[in-house]
């Protein structure tokens, strides 16, 4: 099938005078209307507000004013995000009826720039999922099988934009949440490096290991949301002054005096046959391209998942414990402490209870030490590790996931297993570095997932190779069939 | 590993039937045990931190901003209020 429209190529559309906003705004309207029922990745669809900003782009186009970065552009926006006047609900019952109050710092980044806000996508419970099932509302469908997950938990961005509905969307990345399903749904997904982007009015799962990013077709677009979305706020004390870097820079896809490390660790054992060989193919084309493939190894990285088990749920469960039902949502009747557990029980799903349990537990007397301080001890180790690897390495590279998407519920009652498919992206969030989803094939008519990563702020090597591949093979450009 | 179900429960201000209790005891000890493959790594020399970042005393003025427009909408989500005033359930009975 013909790939889909671009970042670049909308907004190059509507400088050029070829399509108006308005145009492109009611045709991806129509289009969702057309064919989201079948994937179910957008909870809502702000028409009103997306024709109002489209007209003012064609406003501004007609009177001849320069045109921002993003003008006509549709982005869709993860539930977890906040926009104001409109319903922010993280995929939970809790927040079912939830309004925002303020505007989310990358919304409002992206509103500047001229993007459209179409609308806000499906997601796990609180970001609690690698499937996009434990969502309150509905289940989102991969739109390369709809009897397969899109991933998760950002599975609604992910397959707004691979079902071809937005040429981008945001998600946010706790372990995994935007890389595994930009894996899963063909498309390419980036986590920034921890800081890079505030997470001012994203409703927090775990504040430490938090990022938003974006989901685009190309490592292209990426870039240029990214530039978009990036930079100090005030309102985030964790996000940093970046070094002035453009697009351009961030954009000269080149294997040329690459170092590529491999490590040993992330080809596991009982990991899926045809991802290992992709990816292994994948590589071939970095050497062929003259990159220079360097073997290393990770050994702390078969520890980065249990490490991730132990703080963010340790930081869900202090972060969720504003959910009463006192100053927003439900409250429940009776006296204060039996109000709390009531509007608790009843907002909260089975996979958030499991994880406040498991934070509460961690955080306990007697429990502290040995699991929550040693996971920080842990945590450090891995980022050490890495720091080291990259003297050596100028980005690390490996699959995303260690299978391709799963039937509906095949998962469901196993936590471990479900959890396991975020086994390579979760040491990425632990040490705070960048790390970039790309498409590298098909296994079993599946889309697969090649993972880059690099060291804390150098996100420009990381789009630079990233870029090359893309070049240099064609997976983003195909597209599901989708009636 | 032995859980205090209900003592970690009422921490987490939650409360379960006796069927979602017998799940969880269920589920939760496997996962203990699969965090619990940390102790297996060395970190005696090692600073727990909670943050990697390089940033230290991040201040900012604490000035105080008027907005009527957001004040209005927080209170326009009150699940209950008197006047403006948000109401709760006593805190101190007695």
């Amino acid at each position: 099938m013909e790939k889909f429209l671009t970042v670049k190529e909308i907004r190059d559309a509507v400088r050029d005078g070829k399509m108006t906003a308005t145009e492109i705004v009611e045709a991806t309207l129509a289009d969702i209307k057309a064919r989201d029922g079948e994937i179910g990745a957008f909870l809502e669809v702000f028409s009103e507000d997306a024709l109002a900003q489209a007209a003012k782009i064609d406003e501004m186009k007609k009177k001849g004013d320069a045109l921002p970065p993003l003008a006509g552009v549709p982005v869709a926006i993860k539930d977890n995000m906040l926009y104001k006047g409109h319903i922010a609900s993280s995929g939970s019952k809790m927040l079912a009826e939830y309004t925002s109050v303020y505007t989310a710092t990358v919304v409002e980044r992206l509103i500047a720039a001229g993007a459209i806000i179409i609308g806000r996508t499906n997601m796990d419970e609180f970001a609690m999922g690698s499937s996009t099932e434990t969502s309150a509302f509905q289940k989102t469908k991969n739109p390369w099988d709809k009897k397969k997950v899109p991933g998760g938990s950002s599975g609604g961005s992910a397959a707004a934009v691979a079902a071809g509905f937005v040429p981008a969307s945001l998600g946010s990345d706790t372990g995994g949440s935007i890389r595994q399903p930009a894996a899963l749904c063909g498309i390419v997904g980036m986590k920034p490096t921890y800081g890079r982007v505030s997470r001012y009015g994203l409703t927090a799962l775990s504040s430490s290991l938090d990022q938003i990013g974006p989901f685009t077709h190309t490592v292209e677009d990426t870039a240029i949301i990214l530039e978009v979305i990036e930079g100090k706020d005030i309102h985030d004390a964790t996000s940093v002054d970046l070094a002035e870097t453009t697009v351009g820079e961030l954009l000269t896809p080149s294997f040329e005096g690459l170092r590529v490390g491999v490590p040993s660790e992330y080809f596991i054992d009982g990991m899926d046959e045809d991802v290992r060989k992709l990816v292994l193919e994948a590589i071939d084309v970095f050497r062929k391209g003259g990159a220079e493939i360097i073997d290393i190894h990770l050994p702390l990285n078969p520890y980065a998942l249990p490490t991730y088990y132990i703080i963010q749920p340790a930081e869900a469960s202090s972060n969720l414990a504003r959910f009463d039902g006192m100053r927003y949502g439900t409250r429940a009747p009776g006296e204060l402490e039996a109000s709390y557990v009531a509007a608790r029980g009843a907002g909260f799903g089975p996979e958030v209870k499991r994880r406040i349990m498991l934070g509460s537990f961690i955080l306990s007397a007697g429990y502290y030490d040995a699991f929550y301080k040693k996971g920080l001890a842990v945590r450090t180790a891995i980022r050490k590790e890495l720091d080291d690897a990259f003297k050596k390495v100028d980005i690390i590279i490996g699959p995303t996931s260690p299978s391709v998407a799963w039937n509906f519920g095949e998962r469901f009652d196993d936590p471990i297993a479900m959890y396991l498919a975020d086994i390579f992206t979760t040491a990425g969030n632990i040490a705070g570095i960048p790390g970039i989803s790309v498409p590298c094939g098909f296994a079993h008519d599946l889309p697969v997932g090649l993972q880059l990563q690099a060291k804390p702020f150098d996100e420009a090597i990381m789009f630079r190779a990233a870029a090359a591949y893309q070049n240099a093979t064609t997976w983003q450009k195909y597209c599901p069939e989708i009636v | 590993m032995d859980i205090d179900l209900t003592h970690i429960a009422k921490l987490s201000k939650l409360k379960f039937s006796e069927e979602e209790k017998a799940k969880l005891a269920a589920e939760l000890p496997g996962i203990i045990e699969y965090i619990a493959k940390l102790q297996e790594v060395d970190t005696n020399d090692i600073d727990a931190r909670a943050y990697l970042t390089d940033a230290v005393n991040v201040f900012r003025p604490d000035e105080p901003v008027e907005n009527e427009e957001i004040r209005k909408a927080i209170i326009e989500e009150f699940p209950k209020k008197t006047a403006d005033a948000l109401e709760v359930p006593g805190v101190f009975n007695d």
